[in-house]
């Protein structure tokens, strides 16, 4: 059984006088995501993903299309799905003057935890996510890496099967982002949870996920590992050099040249074949009788590829 | 106790402290006989009784409104009248305070008795102000979840619709006609008038507490209804996500 089966999704927000203004934020999005997978929804703001993920936890419900969650009708059986799910969002907010603990015990009671039981997962919530220090410190009080873990903390509180995170690492310092994605990683390691993200953050999706789906616009443009989309976007292989003097023009002109980025002294140039075209380049250069300082072959990064998508 | 405990009480007894207090003193310069006393007084603590639990029920969806945090009461696996009834118990709890606290004040300081009447009475008007209490509550909630921010001056205003129709200072008999027929439409008119018959004054309604009964419970099926409507929209339209962030 897939954890998500969605299909021909579409939902358009209507708003102003008499509902007249209208915006399409899902033009038939599918979607299927395996147990156990920890899956990407990559695309650029106002893109469907918060959207897509609000309808798949219940908090919004589409216009047209079939939505399977964990085997169950999220329209048809909203309850039975959200016993099982939960959901945690980087711009979550809380009631200000609560404490983490209290936060944490209303709504565990909301999943029907109470008693000894209560006390003993929200006192595990609080040392996993490390709020020890701050059992006593009121919700707005809080600084913004630590309310995201607490709101991490409340996603876990009905140890859902499948998990949704919307930009779990929004506006976090790099240090804290590094660690929320070790506890994402964490979670689906440990407890075999089925994680489905939203982020912007290619860096992100890349060492997260399993699949990324780009999603813009409200349409689902490819989908995949993040290597085969490299793969399947074929946007060419990256020769990055640094010459002495420097000279993109000359390698910007240069055959099987797609395009030419300078930067801090390199020229990164991409290209249609590097196995072909490197050996060109070097011998264009070494005949004009330029010095190759240092020379680089990569693959495109998942950010070339999202950009290329993006257009 | 914390300071958040020392607000807390004060929010509760604030005004239907001052409530009592001024009504009470206004009947003393106002020269009225012991009855009359007693009828305002009875206006002013059920009106007090009301006004707190009905905020409690509002306090459902208010709270959530205001911190932003309303999807995830929505995400839980409870229905809407799981967070109303909560709400509500804890809305009787306080206003059974707010009812012994007002009843002690305006015996010490006004020398009328509540109990007086019996508790079987007493028990009936304060059903009679929960119930009261829980349709309009959940008919604020039912505005705040349809229409947001926009809605949020019904929590305060709503209540003083009930304290001009239901005849908290003054017989309904006062009001005019068309008013006094949208008044016999109140369940709180007939606990009142059921009530302060046991204080000497002549009843208007018979059969009071049935009839009032009757009518309470047909407004909880209905607000509850209305509010389980709001709630499905707000989901259709999004104005769930929009009150979350
Ligand atoms: N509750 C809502 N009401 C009206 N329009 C909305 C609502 N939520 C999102 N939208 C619109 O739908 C589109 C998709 O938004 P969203 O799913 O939030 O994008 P993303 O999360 O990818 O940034 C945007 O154009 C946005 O303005
Ligand atoms: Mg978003």
């Amino acid at each position: 059984m897939l954890a998500i089966d969605a299909r021909e999704v579409e939902k358009t927000f209507r708003g102003g006088w008499m509902r007249r203004r209208q915006t399409p934020a899902l033009r038939g999005v599918s979607l299927q995501v395996e147990p156990g997978a920890i899956v990407g929804l990559l695309g650029p703001n106002g893109a469907g993903k918060t959207t897509l993920l609000s309808i798949l936890a219940t908090l919004l419900l589409p216009d047209r299309g079939d939505v399977k969650v964990l085997g169950v009708d999220v329209c048809r059986n909203p309850t039975a799905v959200r016993r099982r799910i939960n959901m945690a969002s980087g711009n979550a907010s809380f009631l200000w003057s609560l404490r983490p603990p209290e936060i944490l015990a209303f709504y565990g009671r909301l999943y029907g935890v109470s008693g000894r039981d209560l006390r003993r997962r929200v006192d595990e919530l609080i040392g996993t996510f490390e709020l020890e220090a701050h059992r006593r410190t009121p919700y707005n009080e809080l600084s913004t890496g630590l309310k995201q873990r607490l709101a991490l903390a409340k996603s876990l509180l009905n140890d859902p099967a499948l998990l949704f995170l919307d930009e779990p690492t929004l506006g976090l310092d790099p240090d804290v982002s590094v660690r929320i994605r070790r506890v994402i990683a964490e979670l689906r390691r440990t407890r075999g949870m089925t994680i489905v993200l939203t982020t912007h953050y290619m860096r992100e999706a890349e060492d997260l996920c399993d699949e990324i789906a780009f999603i813009k616009g409200g349409r689902i443009l490819a989908r995949g590992t993040a290597d085969a989309l490299k793969r399947q976007i074929r946007i060419g292989d990256i020769i990055a050099v640094r010459t002495d003097p420097p000279v993109p023009a000359m390698l910007a002109d240069a055959q099987g040249v797609l395009r030419c980025v300078a930067s801090d002294g390199w020229v990164e140039c991409t290209v249609d074949a590097a196995e072909k075209r490197l050996p060109e380049l070097l011998r264009t250069l070494h005949m004009e009788g330029v010095v190759v300082r240092g020379i680089e072959v990569r693959e495109p990064d998942l950010e070339d590829v999202f950009v290329e998508l993006a257009r | 106790m914390g300071t958040r405990n020392v607000f807390f009480m004060f929010e509760l007894l604030f005004w239907p402290v001052v409530g009592v207090l001024t009504i009470g003193l206004m009947t003393r310069f106002l020269d009225v006989t012991q009855e009359q006393r007693s009828f305002v007084l009875i206006g002013q603590m059920a009106f007090s009784v009301v006004g707190t639990c009905q905020l409690d029920v509002a306090y459902a969806v208010l709270y959530d409104f205001w911190s932003k945090s309303m999807k995830h009461q929505f995400l839980a696996p409870i229905g809407v009248r799981h967070l109303t009834i909560g709400s509500w118990l804890v809305g009787m709890l306080r206003g059974s305070l707010v009812f012994a606290l007002t009843g002690i004040l305006a015996w010490w300081a006004f020398r009328f008795d509540p109990l007086a009447a019996g508790l079987p009475a007493t028990l009936a008007l304060l059903a009679g102000c929960f119930l009261t209490a829980w349709i309009v509550g959940v008919l604020v909630c039912t505005l705040i979840v349809l229409f947001g921010g926009r809605a949020e001056t019904a929590a305060w205003a709503s209540i003083n619709l009930v304290l001009a129709l239901a005849g908290i200072y003054y017989p309904v008999s006062v009001l005019p006609p068309p008013a006094a027929a949208v008044a016999s439409g109140v369940p709180l008119t007939y606990f009142l008038d059921a009530y302060r018959a046991q204080f000497g004054f002549p009843a208007v309604y018979s059969n009071a507490i049935p009839t009032g009964l009757a009518l309470a419970v047909l407004y909880v099926a209905l607000s509850h209804l209305a509010l389980v409507a709001a709630v499905r929209r707000a989901r259709r339209t999004g104005q769930l996500l929009k009150m979350s962030e």
